[in-house]
């Protein structure tokens, strides 16, 4: 049979974000793919270098416009680890909470994607609709629908406004009553399990040799997450459980993600319940002229996608001297795509991308 | 087994040096042509996970300095002793080259590929060193610290003049 | 509906079939993408206004540039735009294309996206938010109205300097030029 070359390219209705892949296909298989990042790419490292600690605050949450906040927390994780800075135990339980709507939010997103690409138009919409809602939440608390620029450097920028609570609780409310809907329409659906299941394996050898973290690893059994192995922020302060699920396929990864949220928001629940009052900031010295001692560090935090990594360099300036983003698309859309899209046939390509969670800012930078 | 990681590391490769942070993290100082052979022995020692392969550019000392940062997946047969392990070797800036590592941790693929496009440093045995994220060649890789890029973008960009339409034509 | 926007609709009906029916193609350029998938779903719902997305430029007439746009993405873009069907509207989302944005600096990305691509109108904002969409669709009627979205247009007469800053920027262009010089608008 002959082969053929072609781009599933960046404006696709399957593709969600700027990326591109170039399939090698025999008659409907796929026999070799090779991701073409770079369309995202804007030497953000680089452009770091040149800004002061305080000033890339602002610019670090837009390299994965899905979910800003685990970004801002990673740059703030490396800046406190170099310059030796403590959180208030209020600020800490505050960035768990809002991490995890972060996560419920993003989380949403993926399922607006995945559902959208299987067909399922009205689960999409309600999952856009109910992520909506949360970043409605987001609105009231820092002023902005999308990049929030929240987590400052020794906690957060404010305290939680009066009542907000209560629409939290409200909200998560009105968007778990929906679970048993989300499930008679979607992932209880057995067209779903016909589409997802078997589609996209990847093992767990293979995970584990290219670096996998996150649902591509949770899907195959193994129960690796950075908030419990390596806790950061209040993540150890309540009792929760990792999900996972075996088989490595699409369906085992979307249904770790559909546990996930409902866990995010128990979660959720238990944090705002065991809350303490006091502080959420500890001051920094003044931002304008900050110099942060010499050395470096690699801190990790565990985003919607996987294990988000930073490693940070100072060399005694006001700017960062390196700092180099480990971000969990970076291997799971170049290494693990190119894998698991063997053998597939091209229906199946956006199934398995986002199935996979690529993505494509993170990857570029 | 009573010896630690670092001394046993000690003891087996004796050009590099080790410095313990408490029992969270081991650095690793190598050189060039150490470094597969402790990559090896750290995988061996249950350090399976590579998180990152990057590169820093300290253009004062006319090095470059390249770093492995690895880690342990939970529940592995070994028992490891710390959280972190960040390898780094310094490599020349005129002549950068090492050997690739894909044999060990086929994970480096794309992170040794970005090295390469954004720093020149060469992988020997690499079997697609070709761009990842540049679609063309710059005179110096953009992330060494000689690459100015506010410059560039004043010598490319701003010299692309705005189109003018007839109707405003004198 | 009152009688003069009636005959109004009634004496020029393709204007009023190009206005209600601006149909978007697919294309996630940059971080604005983020803003579009609210924009076309239930909550806000741009399908009221007549906006759709649609997966391929042939079957679109609006192209709504979401973001920052690298150089590789520029190549992406031109060849989307020129297969797009005449009359066509581009519109530039966010602060980015308007003058580099927040990646003033950065070698990878164009700073001034109508000195490549015809722009009808510009959407500021870091993120818009998708209310602005909606201001920026209504006000595209309003210039679809009086004629003065022509940026395909100015495409067509202007042709030949889109082109040189295309291939100042990305040298050589592996499509030939979309219209031979000296064509009429």
């Amino acid at each position: 049979m002959r082969e053929l070359e072609l781009y599933f390219g960046p404006q696709h209705l399957g593709m969600v974000g700027n990326f591109s892949i170039t399939l090698t296909v025999e008659g409907d298989r796929i026999v070799k793919a090779v991701a073409n990042p770079g369309y995202l790419h804007r030497g953000f490292e680089k452009l770091m270098e040149l800004r002061s600690w305080i000033k890339n605050f602002p610019m670090v949450c837009r390299m994965n416009v899905v979910e800003p906040d685990s970004m801002e927390m990673i740059y703030s994780m490396g800046v406190e680890k170099l310059a030796g800075i403590e959180v208030p135990e209020r600020g800490q339980f505050i960035r768990s909470i809002y991490l995890e709507l972060a996560r419920v939010g993003s989380h949403l997103f993926g399922l607006w994607a995945y559902a959208n690409m299987l067909g399922f138009d009205t689960v999409s919409q309600w999952a856009m609709y109910h992520r909506d809602l949360i970043l409605d939440l987001f609105e009231e608390l820092t002023g902005g629908r999308v990049y929030h620029i929240y987590i400052w450097p020794g906690g957060v920028r404010r305290d939680f406004p009066d009542g907000f609570v209560d629409r939290i609780v409200s909200t998560l409310h009105s968007i778990g009553g929906c679970v048993p809907d989300y499930d008679n329409a979607f992932f209880h659906n057995p067209v779903f399990r016909d589409r997802a299941k078997g589609i996209g394996v990847v093992g767990r050898e293979d995970a584990l040799a290219m670096g996998g973290s996150g649902q591509v690893l949770r899907g195959t059994g193994l129960p690796f997450d950075v908030r419990k192995d390596d806790p950061y922020a209040a993540y150890d302060r309540v009792p929760w459980e990792v999900h996972t699920r075996e088989d490595g396929d699409a369906y085992s990864r979307i249904w770790v993600v559909r546990n996930e949220m409902i866990e995010s928001v128990h979660m959720i629940f238990k944090l705002l319940d065991a809350m303490p009052e006091g502080e959420v900031y500890n001051r920094i010295p003044n931002p304008f002229k900050w110099r942060i001692p010499e050395g470096d560090a690699y801190v990790r935090c565990e985003s919607s996608r996987g294990e988000l990594g930073l490693y940070i360099v100072s060399d005694g300036g006001d700017a960062p001297y390196r700092a180099h983003f480990r971000t969990p698309s970076y291997p799971h859309g170049l290494a693990v795509l190119e894998k698991a899209l063997v053998g597939a046939n091209i229906a199946d390509v956006g199934n398995i991308m986002i199935s996979l969670y690529v993505v494509a800012p993170e990857i570029d930078r | 087994m009573s010896a630690t990681l670092a001394g046993r590391l000690e003891a087996v490769f004796k050009d590099i040096r080790t410095g313990a942070d408490g029992d969270a993290r081991l650095t690793v100082a190598a050189t060039p042509e150490s470094v597969l052979p402790v990559l090896v022995f750290l995988k061996d020692s249950g350090y399976g996970y590579l998180q990152l392969v990057s590169c820093v550019d300290w253009i004062e000392r006319g090095e470059m300095e390249v770093v492995y940062v690895l880690s342990a997946y939970p529940g592995g047969p070994v028992e490891t002793e710390f959280e972190s392990i960040v390898l780094k070797t310094r490599v020349p800036r005129d002549t950068p080259s090492l050997d690739t590592a894909i044999d060990v941790f086929p994970v480096a693929e794309p992170y040794e590929r970005e090295i390469h496009e954004l720093f020149g440093v060469h992988f020997e045995g690499h079997p697609r060193l070709v761009p990842l994220f540049l679609e063309r060649e710059y005179e110096i890789p953009p992330f060494r610290k000689d690459f100015d890029t506010r410059e560039y973008v004043e010598d490319v960009f701003g010299a692309v003049p705005p189109v003018v339409e007839e109707s405003q034509e004198p | 509906m009152d009688r003069n926007q009636l005959v109004k609709w009634l004496e020029a009906p393709a204007k009023m079939s190009h206005k209600y029916s601006l149909h978007a193609v697919y294309f996630c350029t940059g971080c604005g993408i983020i803003e579009v998938p609210p924009v076309i779903t239930a909550r806000w719902d741009a399908e009221r206004f007549g906006v759709l997305p649609t997966a391929t430029p042939r079957h679109a007439n609006l192209f709504l540039i979401t973001g920052y746009v690298s150089v590789k993405t520029l190549r992406a873009i031109i060849r989307t735009y020129e297969q797009m069907p005449e009359p066509k509207y581009s519109v530039g989302f966010g602060s980015c294309p308007i003058n580099g944005g927040m990646y003033w600096d950065s070698y990878n990305t164009i700073k001034h996206l109508d000195r490549y691509l015809p722009i009808d109108g510009w959407i500021a904002g870091c993120m818009p938010r998708p209310e602005a969409i909606f201001v920026a669709v209504t006000h595209l009627w309003t210039l679809i109205e009086k004629d003065m979205a022509d940026g395909y247009k100015r495409y067509r007469r202007d042709y030949a300097q889109y082109r040189a800053n295309q291939e100042r920027v990305l040298g050589e262009l592996e499509w030939p030029p979309l219209f031979a010089a000296g064509e009429d608008v």
